[in-house]
């Protein structure tokens, strides 16, 4: 009997064990990802508007139909990123996701930047070239260090009413998004 | 006979644990990183920088452009307030008020994702084009008959379905308890 509890016990300890091996590993087993669909949006240093979100059709992204998405793929290897534009009157926000598809930053246009989109991505090294240097920032412009250099940018627009989204669109597709030496 | 027995026994355990409990993690996930308001359902941790194994397993396994913490946060309930499944041939009732937000969203979705919203009509509730009641709490409609005030109206003839509230730009989950205190709850209406 203690004999087969003991087994039992076994049996728990190395299902906990294949528990956290499934969580820990899944992430990285993955073929298509985020990533690879943006990818092959070919979203390279421009600001691609994501189609709308149409009834009884596949959301792939998930995404929310009021809401109108731009999204820009930088490398920041080469040079840092950078993002400006003008944003219509209503609520925007901006995040970095990396290669995993984790957001590795996000604001809102309530963080007292209004309408403008001023938008610097730096990995650390230019950091802290930025910093020794001593350069004078221009004000407004959003610093943003970011820990790897494959990145996209998504942008989040909510018209507050559908008869808006297209002019919408238009202003987010005007932004202009470049990475590398030429930024 | 009796060594291979258990030996059977411990893996068929250890299979059952391992993948039974990581299936449950990443879909309901209750004990896990998701957390529960009423019916909804959320990853508090889904927008970080650092999110916890859980939701980087959830990520992956959702593979969608999540919200970023100061963005917003996504609630999801697939069950009414009863504890029923939502079926696509039932009308629901959603009543009560919602977290701290400047706007959110209501989406009735398929299991895949997929907009469930009659094709050229409103295809999403928005909290700003919303008839309230004096108390300013919401009263919403979902389901495929005709319901007065505010009503989302889907298309199809069954099978569950889930609801998709985004808080944009919110306080839920941003204080000190994990507690969100206003959801709406989720009454069945009329089935047919």
């Amino acid at each position: 009997m203690i004999r087969t509890l003991l087994w039992l016990l076994g049996g728990l300890l190395l299902g906990g064990a294949i528990h956290i091996i499934v969580i820990l590993t899944l992430p990285s087993l993955a073929e298509e990802t985020v990533w690879t669909r943006i990818a092959a949006l070919d979203a390279r240093d421009r600001v691609v508007v994501l189609p709308d979100v149409e009834p009884g059709e596949p959301n792939p992204f998930g995404l929310d139909p009021t809401l109108v998405y731009g999204v820009c793929q930088v490398d920041l290897s080469e040079g840092p990123a950078y993002m400006s534009g003008t944003m219509p009157d209503a609520f925007w926000s901006v995040a970095l996701f990396n290669e995993q598809g984790i957001v590795t930053y996000s604001t809102t246009n309530r963080d007292g930047i209004g309408t403008t989109l001023d938008l610097g991505i730096f990995n650390a090294a230019q950091t802290r070239l930025l910093a020794q240097q001593q350069l004078d920032i221009e004000e407004g412009l959003l610093v943003v260090e970011a820990e790897t250099d494959d990145l996209f940018v998504l942008l989040r627009l909510a018209p507050p009413h559908a008869a808006m989204r297209q002019r919408f669109k238009d202003e987010l597709a005007a932004v202009t998004c470049s990475s590398g030496p030429s930024s | 006979m009796r060594f291979v027995l258990h030996l059977l026994v411990m893996i068929a355990v250890a299979l059952g644990i391992g993948f039974g409990l990581s299936y449950y993690a990443l879909t309901d996930g209750r004990l896990f990183g998701a957390a529960r308001a009423g019916v909804w359902t959320a990853w508090p941790d889904i927008g970080t920088t650092m999110p916890n194994p859980y939701t980087r397993s959830h990520i992956a396994r959702a593979d969608v452009l999540q919200l970023g913490r100061s963005e917003g946060l996504q609630f999801t309930a697939t069950t009414d307030s009863a504890g029923q499944p939502l079926d696509l041939a039932c009308n629901y009732r959603l009543d009560g008020h919602t977290p701290m937000a400047t706007f959110w969203t209501l989406v009735a979705t398929d299991p895949e994702g997929v907009n469930l919203a009659r094709k050229g009509g409103d295809i999403a509730i928005r909290s700003s084009n919303l008839a309230r009641t004096n108390d300013g709490a919401i009263l919403i409609h979902v389901g495929r008959h005709l319901a007065p005030q505010n009503w989302l109206e889907l298309t199809g003839t069954g099978g569950p379905f889930s609801l998709v509230l985004t808080l944009y730009d919110t306080t839920a989950f941003s204080g000190l308890t994990s507690a969100v205190e206003a959801m709406p709850t989720i009454t069945r209406e009329a089935c047919s």
